[in-house]
């Protein structure tokens, strides 16, 4: 896998109606290693940016205004292209005992809190794709 | 009377008086008299009787022999004169024969006896003067006693009568006959009780006095009631005594009945207002009761015989207090008693309280006031006393349901707080920790850039420290308003410091706090969800911490304890936690900083109380702390130290047995 990853790189799309907060996590993720990052904003457009970048692991905001991550995840769960991808929920409504979980599992969904980490970011999504 | 003998006709001289013109019949009488064997006398003469109407008469003389042959007028004068004055003496006529006698035929009634001037000489004489004195004085005694009995009579206000052997009337007084309503008493005379009363009294009288006759028996003292032909009610009592002849044969009746229909009617009246008492004692809601001097029940009504719980109020009376309350009871209500007996006051609505035997307790209101005598003196209490136990309890009972109702609306008054901390926690949590996120990821990018200049790195760690210092207050937040769930599990306490210490260690260092771990050996397990009681200690530990600035020492100690009794060092709400006989784990932690000032002693476990300057602490540390301690049935107080400046605090966890 290690092999693999230095060649391809991973294909990360993080959906997040803060923007700020995309472009740290692109900025953080690509100066940390082999990610191809791609960022978006307005959740409703997930499906469409999902079905162009073919993402290997999506990274969602639950709170949102216009679709929530809930919405977000149905939508994409209900297409054939992008059923299969990957979800890790990045929430700030989370305890702190689950906080100090780093990534945990719930009603069979993944989570991770915010504020995060770089490090945690990555501890993450290796643990998913793995 | 004088015992008459055949050779003394009188013991004591007869004084006699002579009244006549003629001298010589002073010598013809003396002549006479002094020829009697014993005859005893002595003889004064006058001339007329003017001369002794200066003096009594009866004093003078037993008889006076008046000489006829003196003028006719004066005789006649003198005849009235003495009839009139004389009382018990005899009046003897001299004449000198019946022709004189004859003149003087209309007053002859007033002249007792007479003798002839031919009889004086015969020896007759002596005893004519004895008998005529005697008669006299008989006449005059019959008189007297007839005037009495009349006046007694007449005047007596009792009723006097005398019946037949019909039960006819045949004499009645005027008493009597004034009562019945008759002007005079000869109108009763013939009449009987059938005709001036009802059968219903006239009946029972006459089967009475009947019986009297045929026995003999008197009749003393009877109360008759006696209803009057006009409906009026009479009460009498009555004697009834049987009336001989002189030969002793029952020839009748006598009685005297005396009215006692005042006497009676008072004390029907009487009787109707002790009986309207009782009534009203008997009813009474209340106790009631006199007392006498020495705290001695004389009258007791029922409701208070059984506030005593005595069985009767018959059964108390001549009893005290100390018949029924315990002697210390007893003894304080008596003194109470005495003080107003002594001190003439009387109270108004005291109430008391006094344990029964089944260990409750009764409540009495009571009011008391001294009884005085005619003198003034004070012979004794009333009291009356009500019952309000149910009263009082209710009372409680309402104070008590005020007092939840209170607590109840500060727990919701603080719920409602919490609620809108929760909501405002879940929206900084968005809104802050997305910003937080940006600074976190950003101070990292820049770290892992900037390799080369130290002063820049050291600013990017605050700023990243800075980030996760501000996620920590968002999730203390967080924690506050978050639903309290627990899984309790037998643990030793000394497990779950040591977790937090172990957590703690760097930031103690870093304080250059010193750590005196005082932790206890084989404590006996507690019932506790470990990850919030560590908190507690987290929290604790940080506040003992933030209280030495310039370092100091951190006493941790650990011990169990057992409690033992209510008493002034054990405070109430150790009490309502705690029993006796119950072993508690205690845990203190004890910091060397200033202590807790005195003014917020009180405060300290309020929700967003600190003392830390605002963006050093939300204020909810030691709120949250409490309530975790509460949710595990344990205690937690926060108090200066006693040996030296700084707090203590200490908390109380009930063993996994109690838990």
């Amino acid at each position: 896998m290690n092999e693999n990853q230095k060649t391809e790189p991973t294909r990360i799309l993080i959906i997040d109606d803060e923007a700020p907060f995309t472009r740290m996590v692109k900025l953080n993720m690509q100066n940390a290693g082999n990610y191809v990052v791609e960022t978006l904003n307005e959740s409703p457009q997930a499906r469409i940016v999902a079905k162009q970048f073919k993402p290997d692991i999506i990274l969602l905001d639950v709170v949102m205004p216009e679709a929530d991550g809930g919405d977000v995840a149905t939508m994409l769960r209900e297409s054939a292209a992008t059923k299969e991808i990957p979800i890790i929920f990045v929430s700030a409504m989370v305890s702190r005992n689950e906080a100090h979980k780093g990534l945990y599992q719930s009603g069979g969904e993944y989570f991770l809190a915010k504020p995060v980490s770089s490090d945690a970011l990555i501890d993450a999504i290796n643990q998913v794709l793995l | 009377m004088p015992k008459v003998t055949p050779t003394s006709l009188n013991d004591r001289p007869y004084k006699l008086l002579l009244l006549s013109s003629d001298k010589s019949e002073e010598a013809t009488l003396n002549c006479n008299l002094s020829n009697t064997l014993g005859f005893n006398y002595s003889l004064l003469s006058i001339e007329a009787l003017d001369k002794l109407k200066q003096f009594e008469l009866q004093s003078l003389c037993n008889a006076v022999l008046l000489d006829l042959r003196i003028d006719h007028q004066v005789a006649l004068d003198s005849i009235r004169y003495l009839a009139e004055n004389k009382g018990p003496i005899a009046l003897i006529c001299l004449c000198q024969n019946h022709s004189q006698l004859h003149e003087f035929k209309d007053i002859m009634y007033l002249i007792d006896d007479y003798i002839l001037a031919e009889s004086l000489t015969n020896g007759e004489l002596p005893t004519r003067i004895t008998h005529a004195i005697r008669r006299c004085r008989k006449e005059h005694e019959l008189l007297t006693e007839q005037n009495l009995l009349k006046a007694l009579l007449d005047n007596i206000p009792d009723a006097v009568y005398f019946k037949d052997t019909k039960s006819r009337f045949t004499k009645v007084n005027r008493a009597m006959a004034d009562s019945y309503g008759h002007s005079e008493p000869d109108r009763i005379i013939g009449k009987s009780d059938f005709d001036l009363f009802t059968k219903e009294h006239a009946q029972p009288a006459y089967d009475d006095e009947q019986k009297i006759i045929s026995t003999g028996d008197p009749l003393i003292g009877k109360i008759e009631k006696e209803t009057l032909a006009n409906g009026d009610v009479k009460w009498v009592t009555t004697t009834k005594l049987p009336l001989r002849d002189k030969h002793g044969t029952i020839i009748g009746t006598m009685g005297i009945s005396r009215s006692i229909t005042d006497l009676k009617e008072a004390q029907e009246a009487l009787s109707r207002e002790t009986a309207l008492l009782k009534t009203i004692l008997d009813n009474a809601l209340a106790g009631i009761y006199v007392k006498d001097r020495d705290s001695r029940y004389i009258v007791i009504n029922e409701r208070h015989a059984k506030n005593l719980d005595a069985k009767c109020a018959k059964d108390c009376i001549g009893k005290t207090l100390k018949d029924f309350y315990s002697p210390e009871d007893a003894e304080r209500s008596m003194a109470f008693d005495e003080q107003i007996m002594s001190s003439g006051k009387g109270v108004e609505n005291v109430i008391d309280e006094r344990p029964t035997r089944d260990g409750d307790s009764r409540w009495q209101l009571t009011s008391k006031v001294p009884l005085f005598d005619d003198n003034g003196d004070c012979v004794g209490m009333v009291g009356i006393t009500q019952d309000i136990t149910q009263q009082k309890k209710n009372e409680l009972q309402l104070k008590s349901t005020i007092q939840t109702l209170e607590e109840t609306k500060l727990q919701l008054i603080e719920a409602e707080k919490l609620k809108t901390v929760g909501r405002l926690a879940a929206g900084i949590a968005h809104e802050v920790k997305n910003p937080l996120s940006v600074v976190l990821l950003g101070s990292e990018y820049l770290l892992s850039k900037e390799q080369d200049n130290p002063e820049v790195k050291e600013l990017l760690n605050d700023m990243r420290q800075a980030a996760l210092k501000a996620n920590d207050v968002v999730f203390e937040l967080l924690d506050y308003s978050s639903p309290h769930e627990m899984s309790l599990v037998p643990t030793d306490i000394n497990d779950t410091i040591e977790h937090a210490l172990t957590m703690m260690r760097h930031n103690l260092r870093k304080a250059h706090v010193t750590l005196i771990d005082e932790r206890g050996k084989d404590l006996p397990p507690v019932f506790i969800d470990g990850s919030k009681i560590d908190q507690v200690f987290i929290n604790l530990i940080l506040n003992a911490i933030s209280v030495m600035p310039d370092g100091g020492e951190l006493i941790v100690r650990t011990y169990t304890k057992r409690m033992r009794e209510a008493g002034s060092n054990v405070s109430s709400e150790m009490t309502e936690h705690f029993c006796i006989g119950d072993t508690i784990v205690v845990v203190e932690i004890i910091d060397s900083g200033n202590g807790i000032e005195g003014n917020h002693q009180d405060k300290v476990f309020d929700p967003f109380f600190s003392t830390k300057t605002t963006g050093e602490g939300t204020g909810l540390g030691l709120s949250v702390t409490r309530s975790i301690v509460d949710m595990h049935r344990g205690m937690i107080t926060l108090t200066n130290r006693k040996d030296k400046t700084g707090a203590c605090a200490q908390i109380l966890f009930p063993t996994a047995d109690k838990a």
